[in-house]
């Protein structure tokens, strides 16, 4: 019995380390097995994660504007409709090394139109000069105010006719030096994008949008002071200039206030200049509050055409002349936000675009000379009428993505003279059903030309 | 559609204008968003504050600074936690959206600490040394009087207040390619503990079972490690404010509880998480 116990004594023990070692083994296994496969992950989560770092470099955002207009507008049909304003999408590419590349297509039913596109180079060294090129914003601060933050809705009238479209093609420097709050921007552009020369035919010469016309250079200087007013708010205040011309197709050029007829030849450069001062108050009272203003007064042109032998005849058909208007306009903002989610914006705005004649010279009916020698007589068009418009606008941020906006804006011209007779001031316009109501657009008065728009705008 | 008069229009707006004020967010719930260098003490701050303001719910979250501050114009935080100073470009954003420049508070002073592993034989580095470390001109500890190990890097995500501020004040440069970011500054620390070549970056509040490597201006100066005495004479070179910005002057609760944070009561817990004061 003593040597069985003894010999249970020495197995027992013995199979227990045998079975303990071999559990050892195993667990050793399973432990360079699970250490192996972490190792996997670690090195796929390194791969992964730099990956994902090339992807955190390119920022997608863009946003819709769906809305509903109501045109006072007699001459308007339809008077109102659904619409899409904008449709965007913006690509940002933000290279670690100072590069960025941005390009923006904008979405209409059934067109696609690249809004910008362009390579921003930063200084490495100073950090305070960037280089841009492509099709970018012209230097002007209610051109460079985000179209989805416009309180407005649109852009002010002497903007939109001095920089259609907004974007332009060219290079542009940037000079922002640190610690200064200061802004200068310094654009060499082609300057006729968005413009519309029209040719005898009436065929428009500059409509392709990636070319120039000319070999015309226009040059385009903005620069801004940021003032900060303690805890009150700040003050930014500066200025912009354009200096350009765009190629005369025609053998004349017309004085804005039509006495002076200058001969020409095809190709000379037409003068376009002008300069604006600007300023925009901010203030936190009861909520953030800002008063924005700009001031651009200058000589702008438009392109005409020479006479040219019509078609199977020897008659010519007659040129129009260049024409070089002196124009002044500017707009002021009033806008207050409302607690957080609400704000009300009004705006004044007002564009002459001839300012050497008045309305009382005006005749309705478009200026369009046979002859250079008719032009001496005073024949001013309606596109010579100042136009001011008062405009009011409420917003509701229904979330961070969702603004909802109602804007109204009351539009006014500036009235013609009646003295030359009805057909000088009255225009007819068309019904919806294409009655023709003669002399129903009375340009003595005031044309309604008012617009309620109700917008939604998702952005992301 | 008749048209509308310019008077009525008028009226209109004014009257939906006081609406609009009189619909004005009553702030008794307060979104605090932003650096997680801060968010420590901003989640100390707000659990103190709410045992004595029962009616005040104050949410924190981190994110990073970045973060915070796009919340912020966003609308979607009443303040915004930043270890950096708001940029240019983030203030025409609230300039844009809100109409104001926004207000800056500066609640706490910071040492930004540089994190060794204990078995790492270099203590003390220069700014200069620092610098090339994490531009990745120099490699190895031998080259700044460790021994013979390539240095590994560990540092924030570009959305980091600490990030940045360290970037332009330290590295002045490109961050090295290989230098490893992480999620967090407790994941920093985490890393260069586990890491014996690892080095990492971030807020004093963080630097627990770490070495905690010391840090002169140049080499005429002498090294020291982030301390109040420390911060307070400007001996530690790498020195920050940490700030909470808002969208607007602030009114009721969320005045009350800034100026509470800015109240001796509220600064000691500054101290106590491992910041300095203010003042």
């Amino acid at each position: 019995m003593k040597r069985i116990i003894l010999i249970a004594f020495i197995l027992i023990p013995a199979l227990f380390f045998k079975a303990n070692a071999q559990e050892t083994t195993v667990l050793k296994e399973q432990i360079t097995e699970v250490d192996d496969k972490v190792s996997g992950l670690t090195e796929r989560l390194a791969t992964d994660e730099a990956d994902l770092q090339k992807l955190a470099k390119i920022k997608v955002s863009g946003y819709v504007q769906a809305q509903w207009q109501n045109f006072e507008n007699l001459n308007t049909q339809p008077t109102n409709y659904f619409s899409l304003k904008r449709t965007r999408i913006k690509f940002t590419y933000e290279a670690s090394d100072g590069v960025k590349l941005v390009l923006q297509p904008d979405f209409s039913p059934g067109a696609v139109d690249l809004r910008e596109a362009y390579v921003v180079l930063n200084d490495r060294w100073t950090k305070t000069l960037s280089l841009w090129a492509g099709k970018f914003n012209r230097p002007n601060y209610e051109v460079e105010y985000s179209s989805g933050q416009l309180e407005n809705l649109e852009r002010s009238l002497i903007i939109r006719t001095l920089y259609p479209g907004e974007y332009a093609l060219g290079a542009k420097v940037e000079y922002n030096p640190v610690n200064v709050p200061f802004h200068l921007q310094v654009a060499l552009l082609n300057g006729n994008d968005g413009l519309t020369v029209n040719n005898s035919a009436g065929v428009n010469l500059n409509s392709n949008s990636n070319k120039d016309i000319d070999n015309y250079k226009d040059i385009m200087v903005r620069a801004v002071y940021k003032l900060k007013l303690g805890s009150f708010g700040g003050l930014d205040f500066g200025a912009h200039g354009y200096f350009g011309s765009i190629k005369s197709n025609a053998l004349q050029t017309l004085s804005s206030d039509y006495t002076t007829i200058k001969n020409v030849n095809i190709g000379d450069g037409i003068g376009r200049n002008w300069f604006g001062g600007e300023f925009q108050f901010f203030a936190d009272v009861l909520g953030g509050m800002s008063i924005k203003g700009e001031y651009i007064a200058g000589k702008n042109a438009t392109v005409g055409y020479a006479p040219v032998p019509a078609a199977g005849t020897t008659a010519a058909v007659p040129g129009v002349a260049n024409f070089q208007n002196n124009f002044a306009g500017y707009y002021l903002y009033f806008i207050k936000n409302l607690g957080s989610k609400n704000q009300f914006s009004f705006r004044y705005d007002y564009y002459d675009p001839n300012t050497d004649v008045t309305g009382k010279d005006v005749n309705v009916k478009k200026f369009t000379p046979a002859d250079a020698t008719v032009v001496k007589s005073k024949t001013v068009g309606k596109s010579d009428l100042a136009t001011s418009t008062f405009g009011f606008a409420l917003h509701h941020y229904f979330d961070d993505n969702i603004r909802i906006s109602l804007d109204y804006d009351i539009v006014n011209n500036e009235k013609v003279g009646t003295t030359a007779g009805v057909s000088n001031y009255m225009e007819n316009y068309t019904k919806a059903d294409g009655t023709v109501v003669k002399n129903g657009l009375d340009y003595s008065k005031n044309v309604n030309n008012n617009v309620l728009t109700l917008r939604i705008q998702a952005k992301f | 559609m008749k048209s509308l008069n310019i008077k009525k229009f008028a009226v209109i707006a004014v009257l939906l204008g006081m609406i609009g004020f009189a619909f004005a967010p009553a702030a008794d719930k307060i979104v605090v968003k932003g650096s997680d260098t801060l968010v420590i003490l901003a989640q100390k701050w707000a659990e103190v504050y709410m045992k004595s303001n029962s009616s005040v719910a104050i949410q924190v979250t981190g994110g990073g600074s970045g973060v915070g501050i796009s919340a912020l114009i966003n609308g979607a935080t009443d303040i915004a936690n930043a270890s950096r100073k708001m940029k240019a470009s983030e203030k025409d954003k609230l300039k844009d959206r809100y109409n104001t420049l926004g207000v800056e508070v500066a609640c706490a002073k910071d040492g930004i600490t540089i994190y060794l592993n204990p078995a790492n034989k270099v203590k003390e580095l220069s700014i200069k040394q620092l610098g090339e470390i994490f531009k990745g001109n120099i490699k190895n500890w031998k080259e700044v009087g460790g021994a013979d190990q390539e240095i590994k890097l560990y540092g924030r995500e570009n959305s980091s207040g600490t990030y940045v501020f360290f970037q332009e004040n330290v590295v002045k440069g490109d961050y090295a390619p290989s230098c490893q970011t992480l999620p967090g500054t407790a994941a920093v620390v985490n890393a260069v503990t586990k890491d014996p070549a690892g080095i990492g970056y971030g807020g004093a509040a963080y630097a627990t079972g770490i070495e905690i490597c010391k840090v002169k201006k140049d080499d005429k100066s002498k090294a020291c490690i982030p301390t109040a005495e420390t911060i307070k004479t400007g001996e530690y070179p790498i020195t920050r404010y940490l700030y909470m910005y808002l969208r607007n002057k602030p009114t009721g609760a969320i005045k009350q509880y800034i100026d509470w944070i800015l109240s001796p009561e509220g600064q000691k817990l500054v101290v106590e998480v491992g910041y300095f004061p203010v003042k």
